[in-house]
């Protein structure tokens, strides 16, 4: 099934938005809808510091009277993101997602009873080395990513790359994530390596870095320049798109016809369904499209979309915009 | 991807690769959002990069990082011969007249500076940033729902040369003072008129510190973050959100993310007195038309689609 792999990166597709990324088994935080909750258990955590110095203390038999998040998005402030008490272990703060949309991702930490800092161990997967002025800090911060991808085991995209079986360590790395070199890590799968990631439709370009070698994806015909002339792969990650007409009961046949079948008058036949509408619902690719409905052979604008442009030869559509 | 069929002479010329020439007077260019910022492929000089639509950019400035001492080459390679398509598009050739002529003057104007530091934190190929004096002679279209950026030439009174009316609803127009290159409009906070400037290329909205206490009451800080400025220097200023904003009774806007910071310098370089100035924010929410020599943006409604 040559032809089947050749195609590594699957086309798949994702319902846009934050609403699909709703999982993920991060330490310390969670998506919900447009909103980033902040989880705090003190049974996640082992071992806790006391502010302005590295002693470690356990404290099981601590009782918590407050917990405030703290990370670089409030600058490190131990006052102001206070959380709400769930039970007598938990607590929880939810902020909306337009609190973090300037950076990519953010390093945070939970600030307990105004004393002692929550130490995330080594093992846990959302983890960077605290610094202070470029020094190591010897212990770590929790880190959560608002990128336009996350990992995701039903995420839409699959990444593979076939071969490289005694490589140590295999990153995928895009525009998608400002071409950070750590955050996306292959794992190993038979002939291969493998990640799965939920994103956000839109057209990326892409490497995979073997070793910190990078590559382009030797499986991925589609491919654009880069500024130091090597080629990135490119990736264009659409989601399902229904087209909806009014009326036309009468009508004996509906065809949709666009820039994305190329104009085909015969091809996609719409569906009547109920309350008064034709529909179809197709995959379409990130990006601009322009479409028409042909009604018994009639071409018609859809009368319920404003949304027009001329083309080159100053004729006029209906545009669809998938991002 | 067009560009390969000029490959022999791209060399000379600023390409849009992704343009639609729709007319002799008007080009759709798609553009991407980079963070916040419009950005928009291009190749000049044998290089593939980006520009970046800041109309709060007073020219053209050529990232020197890229365009070191190629000055004469640029004006050598002034005329060439067939490539029918790119000197019919007028925004081409737009561009390469003005590079030609300002790269001329480029110390006196400094507009070979180095833009490395956006480079480094937008981890963008940046070739330069398209401001006021290349938008000043289009009726400018920046569209934020479907991603493109549509030049209409427009003659000395701002009348498009493009016959073609707009398919597009306009809802509301509004008029502006242009104060050197700065789209100034009056904006009420809760009533209470301000001036702020336009600026797509201001990341952030931006409150003046010094402003009176009384339009201060609607702006709520959240959090303290840091600035990195054009010239690389980071300061911290107070985010918020900004509410009750409006031009008019029928564009308002929902409350915006927005900076206080001090604009007091700035407004020395803008030559005016600004109370704020509105960036992705406020071009997130709307579809605007920009005409500089009417001093008017026109407002087009937002699709509300159901899929």
């Amino acid at each position: 099934m040559k032809t089947i792999t050749r195609h590594i990166i699957i086309l798949l597709f994702a319902v846009a938005a934050w609403h699909s990324y709703a999982q993920n088994d991060e330490k310390g935080y969670r998506f919900d809808g447009n909103y980033v909750v902040f989880t705090f258990n003190k049974y996640d955590y082992e071992k806790f510091t006391v502010d302005d110095s590295t002693k470690k203390i356990k404290f099981e038999d601590l009782n918590i009277d407050n917990v405030v998040v703290a990370g670089e998005f409030n600058n490190w402030s131990k006052y102001d993101w206070k959380m709400t008490r769930v039970n007598e272990t938990t607590y929880e703060l939810r902020k909306h997602i337009t609190d973090f949309k300037d950076e990519f991702s953010w390093e945070f930490k939970f600030y307990i009873n105004d004393k002692y800092w929550a130490e995330p161990s080594e093992f846990d997967s959302n983890v960077a080395l605290a610094m202070k002025k470029g020094t190591n800090l010897n212990v770590y911060n929790l880190r959560m990513s608002t990128k336009a991808a996350i990992t995701d085991e039903n995420g839409n995209v699959s990444f593979r790359l076939r071969g490289f079986e005694d490589a140590k360590n295999v990153i995928v790395a895009g525009s998608f994530n400002r071409w950070d070199e750590h955050d996306f890590k292959m794992y190993k799968i038979i002939n291969g390596w493998e990640l799965k990631l939920d994103m956000k439709p839109g057209e990326y370009e892409y490497k995979f870095i073997v070793d910190g070698n990078w590559m382009e994806d030797p499986s991925n015909p589609s491919k654009v320049e880069n500024e130091f002339g090597q080629y990135n792969s490119l990736i264009n990650v659409g989601k399902y798109v229904t087209f909806l007409l009014k009326g036309y009961n009468d009508a004996e046949r509906v065809i949709l016809a666009g820039s994305f079948n190329d104009w085909n008058d015969d091809d996609i036949e719409m569906e009547r369904v109920d309350n008064d509408y034709w529909s179809l619902r197709l995959p379409l690719p990130a990006g601009k499209h322009y479409y028409k409905f042909i009604i018994d052979g009639k071409w018609i604008l859809d009368p319920e979309n404003p949304i027009r442009e001329y083309d080159g030869e100053g004729n006029i559509n209906s545009v669809f915009m998938v991002k | 991807m067009s560009f390969c069929a000029y490959a022999k002479d791209k060399s000379k010329l600023i390409q849009f690769s992704k343009a639609e020439i729709l007319s002799d007077h008007t080009t759709r260019i798609p553009f991407k959002l980079i963070d916040n910022l419009i950005v928009i492929q291009a190749e000049l000089l044998d290089q593939k990069g980006n520009f970046i639509i800041d109309t709060g950019s007073e020219t053209l400035i050529l990232n020197k990082a890229h365009f070191k001492a190629r000055t004469t080459h640029m004006m050598t390679s002034r005329r060439t011969s067939g490539v029918i398509d790119i000197v019919d598009n007028p925004l081409e050739k737009r561009l390469q007249e003005f590079i030609i002529k300002d790269l001329i003057v480029s110390d006196k104007n400094s507009d070979v500076i180095d833009l490395s530091h956006i480079e480094t934190s937008k981890k963008i190929h940046l070739l330069g940033i398209i401001g006021f004096d290349i938008l000043k002679d289009y009726e400018v279209f920046i569209d934020m729902y479907l991603n493109q950026i549509t030049l209409s030439r427009v003659d000395s009174k701002g009348k498009r040369l493009d016959p073609r009316e707009y398919l597009e609803t306009i809802i509301d127009t509004i008029n502006f003072k242009l104060k050197r290159h700065t789209i100034v409009v009056d904006t009420y906070v809760n009533n209470q008129k301000l001036k702020f400037g336009l600026d797509t290329g201001a990341e952030y909205n931006q409150l003046n510190k010094r402003t009176s206490k009384k339009n201060l009451k609607y702006f709520y800080p959240s959090k303290r973050v840091m600035l990195v400025g054009a010239s690389g220097k980071k300061i911290e200023v107070l985010a918020g959100k900004l509410y009750r904003v409006k031009l008019s009774d029928k564009i308002f806007f929902a409350p915006m993310e927005t900076m206080l910071t001090n604009l007091n310098q700035m407004n020395e370089a803008f030559g005016t007195s600004l109370d704020g100035i509105l960036g992705y924010e406020f071009f997130r929410q709307q579809r605007i038309i920009i005409n500089y020599q009417k001093e008017k943006l026109y407002f087009v409604k937002f699709p509300i689609r159901k899929q």
